[in-house]
Parts: structure tokens; C-alpha cells; sequence
């Protein structure tokens, strides 16, 4: 009897102390969704003034999060740790060496400014997430956009853009655009390939060739979203330390992500 | 009463001096007294035995002390006391009867107006048995000083009063005559400031006693009344003002009313407030928005309540000049940060301040933004004075001490000492104590002990707490009534992060501090020299991203902060005049501060005021050096007509322009006499006292022709007034010795 309560006690408290965890606010771990697993740097936890915040949502297909489902988790977490490895050499931002990864179900999501949001050629979000990404992004929040190629996939993202934004155009970014000078001067823009390049050699993965860098910008002219289309950072980022895979590319993947931050932090 | 026991009036007692007239020696009298009383003693003693049982002990002592007094008051009779005074002698000395006759006696009391009340009291004899002791003047007094033969033709419509002026007039055209004494018959409702103390010894000093005779209510039976209000003579378009009222009301406490501003009719913002107990002195603070550029005229007035006697004293105008210049910001940030990008955003809309900002984004590289042109902080932070002292106010974000040379450290010092300018310093990881602040060369100019040790700053989150100052201030007021602006704090969203600064320093107004535990400031500000710095100790930036898009208190917050930092920051030539709007006077009191390129005092400048005045009046008048105070320059302009007037004060040092300052001012008549119009009856009896006078009620004024007499003044002569044969005297004899018979029938000897 008496080992039974304390059983029933204990298992209740694991649960407890367990979904305690589940929905402490910082670092949340989703080692099951992990794409490229990456070590866990000993300064991880620190607070900082940067996360590398990395959008969760429902897949189009199922509305199920989760790999199978839904690719938010693409390249995730070397990705993001090795671009923040360059973000804190090169600028003097303060950032957490380890991501963070936020969603549109909660409030917690205005605590990151800054969001990276990858594979949107597969994504699907419903009316509150819109509505919510909505509210974020002229709140003054920033939103990049990676990794989805060709015509279908430019669709599936716009479906649900569209609803976020229906009275902005998404217009084509110039390179005198401020964004390409924040920091490293862009003038030249090139189109980064993921790591299929290596096996197919083709730059572009579907049906559309060249890259594409749009923008939506808001009434003052300041750009919220930036959108990288036909083209792979986050693999350059995780890449990056690969031999084969070009430098050119990995250097104009870093650089334009700094870019990104930088001005996201400036204007 | 008196006078009917004592023959003459008590003032001649209170004035004249008690003398013996029999010429014989005093101590004579006190000798014979004591004899008298020995004697008198020894004849009771000597027949104590004798006398009846009924009277032994301490009634025959009685007795002897009534019997004792009786002859010494004999006794002091044969003395012949007297009273010696000095009366004005007849006919040879002037009086002056000065009149009032400015509007505020046209007020109507009790059916009466309050000329009318006047004449009546001096008509009722007063004023017949003056002219038949002295030579009698009758003066007017409005704005200026009139002589009139008689009390017709005072119709009680003069501007202003003027009583120290007037006053003086008079003992000037009176100089060398012998003036006895001066009536005057006023509601002391002055509207030039009072007397001052040199004109209350200049009359003193001539020795002619002032009698003053109150007409008027006291105290006005239901009135509220503007007393003052305080506004700032310039601010910087689209910013919050606070006008500070003074208000005082009688019959109305525990009542609401309402305090509005308006503007040409339109009303800005507008209060209730609880009316005091009578006669108290109630300040309160209105907030408005001062508008766009120009000179502006706001009108503060509180509605008129139901009842009131004078309802033409309950507004006021006041002149804001609202400056078109856009003042300039410096911000300096150490590394990119959410701060940054977010008081960036909050001064977008300001069309006022621009905001230039240098953030350093890499170690070697600096991003600059809001720059005028490509050269501008093309060097980095300024290092010379020319380019440091263009701006109006400095904010440094996260930076060490040590990114600035010494020389700039120096710089930055006197641009708040010297300049004039602001210093708004923010939390950071590398900011204040954190950055070395500390025990920094600059660490005078904090308005804090900043903690000598570093890990001060902290990413926590923590809310923040107004204090009583914060709730007061303009910096905080992120909703208009003070109530709802309270509530509003509470609910703000948590900083994201936070830094200790220590303890303020006791010059130093905390406007906020952070919650919980130990109560650190979280807002906090304090002048020095010429300007005036700020720490604002917390990142804020998540008032604007947990707070709908339509909030606008993160904006609101930092706009007002910016606001503060640059407002009072002067220009090289800063003209100021103590009261920009004239209530029917005519003196403008001009003063105009001057600063060479380095801001240091230019005591070698030419300055002139160019004045343009209604219907293309005006002039020009040269300032001189104040003596005193190098590079300020004073002088007057004689306002004479009203309306509304611009002035441009410009400074020249040889043939190069220092710069100009240009401000309005106005003259308002018919409305001075409509303030302060109960009887200042404080005034009027300082005023007698001083000059050796007395304070009349106007029912009273048939016993002053022979108060007026007593004047030492004028030609006098003294006069010896016996005092033997006061009926007084006799009816004290006769108590004497009738408390003795009395006592005696009672004690049964008679």
C-alpha cells in the first residue's frame, strides 16, 4: 500500500517536473527533429541579446509538425550554430551560440525579433499563425526566408503569405537595396546552391533558374521580409566547413545572413 | 466712551507724553505720598485697641489702603499732570486726500459701489472738518496722479493702480511744503507688484503718516480667481507642455470645476479640479500639446461656476514661442542591439528631433545613419568642439569609457556644462558601471554613485514602478490624466533586460525604479552646469514588441525622453524677458545671453532688439553689457500701446553675426484691474503702520480729522492738555471713597 502511494506520487511528480520543463520559457530542445546534429557548446545557455531564432510550423501536406510531416527542422541545429560561429566572429552582435527555436502558437515568439524561416515551399499556416506572424512582423519584426525552389514551391509559400500580407506586394530587391550594404557591401549577388550541387551540379534544384531575392517592405520603406528563392543558405551555412562545397558560396551565404541581422538590428 | 472719561481720544494718550506741570520735584510727590500714608498707617495702629471688634485685622487695613489711595490721588492732583503732544497747527499744514480711482472700485458691493462708498465717508464730514483745520488737496489716483479741486469727476475707470508710484509722486510734489499727513481712501487693490521696500522707506524717512482707509469687501463672497500660470517662454514643436496654475477660491470649497487651455477658441486640454478652502492657494498642472511652429497664445481660464461675483478673473493668456528648428541627436552605440533598432523606429515620426546615430556593427566598422551628407562623423565620434556643440543632445548606448580619448572625454563634459546640452545614458553591456563609468573623470555629471564593480547588467526581465516625481513629470506621461497614466505604467511589459546604477545623488529626481527587491532606478535625471543628464537603466524595446501594433507607448516614451534631453538646450544668443504677456503695463524688461563658437560667455558682443509692434510699430533699442555677469546684456522697450509684438534680438561681434533669437511678446489692457480686486486690507494696514498711520473702515473716518492732527509731521506745535479735570478723576474719588463708606456701613462703624 505504502509503495504503491509513493509510486503514484513519484510518477506524478516526474510528469510534472518533466511538462515543467516542456514549457520553460528558453532553450527548448527537439533532439527527435534534429537534421544534422551539431555539439552542444559549453556557453549554450547563456543569455544574450541575439537568438538565432528558427520558425516552427504545421506542414502544408499533413498539418502535423515534426520531420515527417513538415521541414522547419531542415538542417537544424548545425546550421544555425555554425552561421552564429561567424556571427560572432565577424560582428560584434551578442549572440547565443545555440538556436532558438520559437513558433506561432504563443505570445513568447514577440521575445525574438528576428526569425529565420526555412523549406516555406512546404508550409502551411493557418489563421491564427497568420494573423499572429502578421501582428510580429509590423510590430517590427523581421522574417528571412530560405531553401524552397521552383514555381510550386514559389506557390505553396505565397498561399499562405499572401493571407500575412494581402496588401503588400513582394517586389524584386535591388542591390542598392540598404540591406546589401549594412554591412558587407552585395553589389554583386550570387545564387547559393545547397549540397545537392555537389552530387548533381546543377545550381538551380527546379524548375526556375537564377536566384530571386524579394522583399516585402512596409509603409517607410524598411524591408520586414526577405526572401531568398531558388537558393539554399541554411545548407551553406551547415556546409560550410564541407571540402567540396565552394567558398564563394558559403562566404556570400554568411555575409548575406549578417547582412540580414545587421539591418534587422538598424532599421 | 473713552472720550467721555477721558476728555481726549486714546490716540492722544497712545502719542503724547505724560508730564507734572507744578514744576516741583517728583520725588517730592512720592515723599508726601508715603507721609500721607505713614501717617494715616500710624492713626489706625495707634487706635487698633479702640476700634470695633467688627473692623479689627485685615479690614481696617482695607480701610487705611482705600483712605491712603484717596490722598494720593490728591496729592497727584496738586502735581498737576498733564499731557504734552504735537499737533499739526491749524491751517498752516496740507493734507492730502488721495482718492483711488481705478476700475476696481467701480466694483458694486452691497448695492454700492465702492467709489461711491468712499465719497460718501469723506462727504459725511470727515473731509468738511479737515478743510476747516488744515489746507486741504484732493488727488485722483489711477494710472497716474491727478489733483482735482473737489470729489466730483471720479468715475472709477482708471486701468491700474499704482499705489507705490502714486505715492511717491506725491511726497515729490509735496517736497519743501508742509505736508501733515496723507488720507488715503482705496481698496489697495495694487496691481504693480505692491510696495516694495524702498518706497516704504522713502516715505518713512519724510516722516508724513499715511492714513489709510479700506473700502471694499475683504474677502469677495464667491469668486475663484487665476492667480498665476507658469508656462515655459519656448518649446519645440509637437512636444507636451505643462502650464503650472495657481488658483485660490472663497465660497467654493469641496466644489469641481473646470481648468481648460485653449487656442483661439479651440480647447486643448482641459481638468477637473476640487476648489479649495477659502483663500487657499491650490497649484495645479495642466498638459497640453503646444503645437506646430509658431508664436503662440494660450488662454488658461477655469469655466465660471454658477454665482460668481467676477468672472473676468479667471483666465489668463500666455505667449509660447514653438520653435521651427529641428534639434539634432548624436546616438552612439557600441554594438547592434534591439534597443537600437527600436528607439530608431520610435523617432521615425517625430518630424522635430532628427536623430543622427553611429553604431559600431564590427570592430573596425562604424554604420552611420540620419547623417546630413557623407562627411558628417566621417572621423568617428566628434573630437572637436564645432563639431560636438552642432548637436543638442548626446545619447551613448553601450560603450566603454575608453573608446573616447580624453580630450573627448573633456568635450563631453562641456558640452553639458558649457553648451548647454544633454546627456541621455543607456543600460548596456558595456555601458556605465560595466564600461568603466564608474570612477571615470565623467562620473560627476551622473545623477547617480554608479556601483564599482562590474556584472551590473542583467538579462532578466523586470518590471518598473513610477515615483511620486515620475508621476508629476512630462517624461513619464504617457497618458494624459495623471490617474490613467499611473495605471498604464503598471502594465507595461517587463524590460528585457535591466542594469544597477547604484544610488542617486541628492540633486538627482528618480522618475522610475525598477520592481522588485531592492529598489534600484530605473529613470533618473539631474542638471548640470547649463544642461542636464539622464540614465534610462533598462532596455524597453519589449514595450513595443508585447504591445499591439496600435499602442504607442514605447514611441511616446522615448519621443518625450528625446524631448527633455534637447529642450532647454540654448543657442548661442538666448534672449529672455521675465513676463511675456503685459497686463496694462508698459515696461518690457529685456535680457539676452551671449556665447561665442565654444559656448563661453561673449562679453564683448553689440546686441540690439529689433521690436515689431500692431500697425507696423516699432523701433529698435541697444542692450548694455550687464556688469556683473559677462556676456549678458539688458535694457527696457516702452510698450506703449497694446496688441500683439515680435522681437528679434541680434548679436554682432565686430562684422561676424553671432546668431539671433527671436521671441513674442504682448500687452493685454482692461484686464489688471479685474484680478486681485478684493480689499487688500494687509497692505493698507502695513502701509499706515509703517508711515506712522492708522488703518480706517470708512464708517469710522469722522474721528479722523482729529487723529490727523496728531502728526508729527509738517508744522507742528505742542500743545499741553491737563488732565486734573478728567471726569475719570472725579468718578475715581468718588469710588474711593465711596468703596470706604460702603464698607464701613456694612462692617457697621459709620
Amino acid at each position: 500500500m505504502k509503495i504503491r502511494t509513493i509510486a503514484t506520487a513519484a510518477a506524478l511528480g516526474l510528469t510534472l517536473w518533466s511538462g515543467l520543463f516542456a514549457f520553460q520559457r528558453g532553450l527548448r530542445s527537439f533532439l527527435e527533429e534534429e537534421d544534422n546534429p551539431a555539439p552542444f557548446p559549453s556557453d549554450g545557455h547563456e543569455k544574450a541579446e541575439f537568438y538565432f531564432s528558427r520558425l516552427r510550423y504545421p506542414a502544408m501536406r499533413n498539418g502535423y509538425f515534426g520531420r515527417a510531416g513538415g521541414s522547419w527542422a531542415t538542417d537544424y541545429p548545425k546550421a544555425d550554430r555554425q552561421f552564429l560561429q561567424g556571427v560572432r566572429r565577424l560582428t560584434r552582435v551578442h549572440v547565443r551560440s545555440v538556436e532558438q527555436v520559437v513558433d506561432l502558437e504563443s505570445d513568447e515568439i514577440f521575445n525574438y525579433p528576428w526569425i529565420y524561416v526555412t523549406e516555406v515551399g512546404r508550409w502551411g499556416l493557418n489563421d491564427s499563425q497568420v494573423k499572429r506572424l502578421r501582428e510580429y512582423i509590423l510590430r517590427g519584426g523581421f522574417m528571412m526566408t530560405d531553401d524552397f525552389h521552383g514555381t510550386f514551391e514559389w506557390d505553396v509559400f505565397m498561399a499562405s503569405m499572401s493571407r500575412v500580407f494581402p496588401d503588400r506586394p513582394v517586389v524584386d530587391m535591388d542591390t542598392r537595396d540598404e540591406v546589401y550594404h549594412v554591412l558587407y557591401s552585395l553589389d554583386e549577388r550570387l545564387q547559393v546552391p545547397g549540397i545537392q550541387y555537389l552530387f548533381t551540379g546543377n545550381v538551380d534544384e527546379r524548375d526556375t533558374t537564377g536566384g530571386r531575392w524579394r522583399g516585402i517592405y512596409d509603409d517607410k520603406g524598411r524591408l520586414m521580409v526577405a526572401i531568398t528563392h531558388n537558393q539554399d543558405l541554411g545548407d551553406a551555412w551547415e556546409w560550410a566547413d564541407h571540402p567540396q562545397y565552394p567558398e564563394k558560396w558559403a562566404s556570400m551565404a554568411y555575409r548575406m545572413g549578417i547582412n540580414y541581422i545587421v539591418y534587422s538590428m538598424t532599421h | 466712551m473713552f472720550e467721555l472719561l477721558f476728555r481726549y481720544p486714546a490716540s492722544s494718550f497712545a502719542k503724547g507724553q505724560f508730564v507734572l506741570l507744578s514744576g516741583w520735584p517728583v520725588w517730592l510727590l512720592f515723599l508726601a505720598m508715603a507721609v500721607a500714608a505713614g501717617a494715616l498707617g500710624w492713626f489706625w495702629w495707634k487706635r487698633q485697641a479702640d476700634t470695633l471688634e467688627s473692623i479689627r485685622g485685615w479690614r481696617s487695613a482695607v480701610l487705611w489702603g482705600l483712605q491712603a489711595a484717596t490722598v494720593a490721588v490728591l496729592l497727584l492732583l496738586l502735581w498737576q499732570p498733564a499731557l504734552t503732544l504735537s499737533t499739526l497747527k491749524p491751517q498752516q499744514n496740507i493734507v492730502a486726500v488721495v482718492v483711488d480711482d481705478s476700475k476696481s472700485m467701480a466694483a458694486v458691493e452691497d448695492g454700492k459701489p465702492r467709489i461711491e462708498v468712499a465719497k460718501k465717508a469723506l462727504d459725511s464730514g470727515a473731509l468738511a472738518a479737515l478743510k476747516a483745520k488744515f489746507q486741504t488737496r484732493v488727488y485722483r489716483m489711477s494710472e497716474t496722479l491727478e489733483r482735482v479741486p473737489d470729489l466730483t469727476g471720479f468715475h472709477a475707470a482708471g486701468k491700474v493702480t499704482r499705489l507705490g508710484d502714486s505715492l511717491q509722486q506725491l511726497a515729490r510734489e509735496n517736497t519743501g511744503l508742509p505736508l501733515g499727513a496723507v488720507i488715503l481712501v482705496t481698496d489697495g487693490a495694487d496691481n504693480s507688484g505692491g510696495l516694495d521696500a524702498d518706497t516704504l522707506k522713502d516715505l518713512r524717512s519724510r516722516r508724513v503718516p499715511i492714513h489709510t482707509v479700506g473700502v471694499g469687501r475683504e474677502r469677495p463672497e464667491k469668486d475663484i480667481e487665476l492667480i498665476d500660470v507658469v508656462t515655459p517662454a519656448r518649446a519645440l514643436a509637437d512636444t507636451r507642455v505643462a502650464a503650472q496654475v495657481s488658483l485660490s477660491s472663497h465660497g467654493y470649497a469641496g466644489t469641481k470645476a473646470k481648468l481648460t487651455v485653449r487656442e483661439g477658441g479651440k480647447v486643448l486640454a482641459s481638468k477637473d479640479v476640487t476648489l479649495a478652502e477659502d483663500g487657499k492657494v491650490a497649484t495645479e498642472s495642466l498638459l497640453f500639446n503646444a503645437g506646430t511652429a509658431g508664436a503662440r497664445s494660450f488662454s488658461v481660464s477655469v469655466d465660471p461656476v454658477a454665482g460668481e461675483t467676477n468672472s473676468l478673473n479667471n483666465g489668463v493668456l500666455r505667449l509660447i514661442n514653438i520653435s521651427a528648428e529641428k534639434p539634432r541627436v548624436l546616438y552612439i552605440e557600441g554594438e547592434p542591439r534591439w534597443e537600437f533598432k527600436f528607439i530608431r523606429r520610435a523617432l521615425e515620426e517625430d518630424r522635430t528631433i532628427q536623430l543622427v546615430t553611429m553604431l559600431r556593427t564590427t570592430q573596425n566598422k562604424i554604420y552611420r545613419q540620419g547623417i546630413a551628407g557623407p562627411k558628417e562623423l566621417e572621423q568617428g565620434f566628434p573630437a572637436s568642439v564645432d563639431e560636438l556643440f552642432g548637436y543638442q543632445a548626446i545619447m551613448i548606448g553601450s560603450v566603454e569609457f575608453n573608446y573616447f580619448t580624453t580630450a573627448q572625454h573633456e568635450l563631453l563634459k562641456q558640452f553639458v556644462d558649457r553648451r548647454g546640452g544633454g546627456l541621455v545614458l543607456l543600460a548596456g553591456r558595456s555601458a556605465l558601471s560595466d564600461g568603466g563609468w564608474a570612477r571615470s573623470s565623467l562620473a560627476e555629471l551622473l545623477p547617480v554613485n554608479l556601483p564599482d564593480r562590474k556584472d551590473t547588467f542583467r538579462r532578466d526581465m523586470v518590471g518598473v514602478d513610477l515615483t511620486p516625481a515620475g508621476r508629476e513629470s512630462l517624461i513619464a506621461r504617457l497618458e494624459e490624466d495623471p490617474e490613467k497614466n499611473a495605471a498604464r505604467w503598471k502594465k507595461l511589459p517587463a524590460l528585457a533586460a535591466y542594469q544597477e546604477i547604484g544610488t542617486p545623488k541628492p540633486g538627482a529626481t528618480v522618475l522610475a525604479d525598477l520592481t522588485g527587491g531592492r529598489k534600484t532606478p530605473f529613470l533618473v535625471t539631474q542638471n548640470y552646469g547649463r544642461g542636464r543628464v539622464m540614465i534610462v537603466a533598462g532596455d524597453t524595446w519589449r514595450w513595443q514588441m508585447q504591445q499591439p501594433l496600435e499602442d504607442s507607448t514605447h514611441e511616446t516614451f522615448w519621443r518625450q525622453v528625446f524631448r527633455y534631453a534637447v529642450s532647454d538646450t540654448p543657442g548661442r544668443v538666448l534672449a529672455t524677458t521675465p513676463r511675456q504677456v503685459l497686463a496694462d503695463e508698459n515696461k518690457l524688461k529685456l535680457s539676452v545671453d551671449v556665447r561665442d563658437r565654444t559656448y563661453l560667455p561673449a562679453a564683448d558682443a553689440k546686441v540690439e532688439v529689433r521690436v515689431l509692434g500692431p500697425g507696423a510699430s516699432g523701433g529698435m533699442v541697444e542692450l548694455q553689457p550687464d556688469p556683473v555677469t559677462p556676456g549678458q546684456y539688458t535694457g527696457e522697450w516702452n510698450v506703449d500701446q497694446p496688441g500683439q509684438f515680435v522681437a528679434e534680438a541680434l548679436a554682432k561681434r565686430g562684422e561676424e553675426e553671432v546668431g539671433r533669437d527671436v521671441f513674442t511678446f504682448q500687452r493685454q489692457d482692461g484686464v489688471a484691474e479685474n484680478f486681485h480686486t478684493q480689499q487688500n486690507r494687509e497692505l493698507l494696514e502695513k502701509l499706515a503702520s509703517q508711515t506712522g498711520g492708522r488703518y480706517w473702515k470708512p464708517e469710522d473716518v469722522s474721528k479722523l480729522p482729529e487723529e490727523v492732527s496728531l502728526s508729527e509731521a509738517g508744522i507742528t506745535v505742542r500743545e499741553t492738555r491737563d488732565l486734573w479735570n478728567l471726569p475719570a478723576v472725579f468718578l475715581l474719588l468718588m469710588l474711593l471713597k465711596g468703596t470706604e463708606w460702603l464698607l464701613r456701613r456694612k462692617w457697621g462703624v459709620v
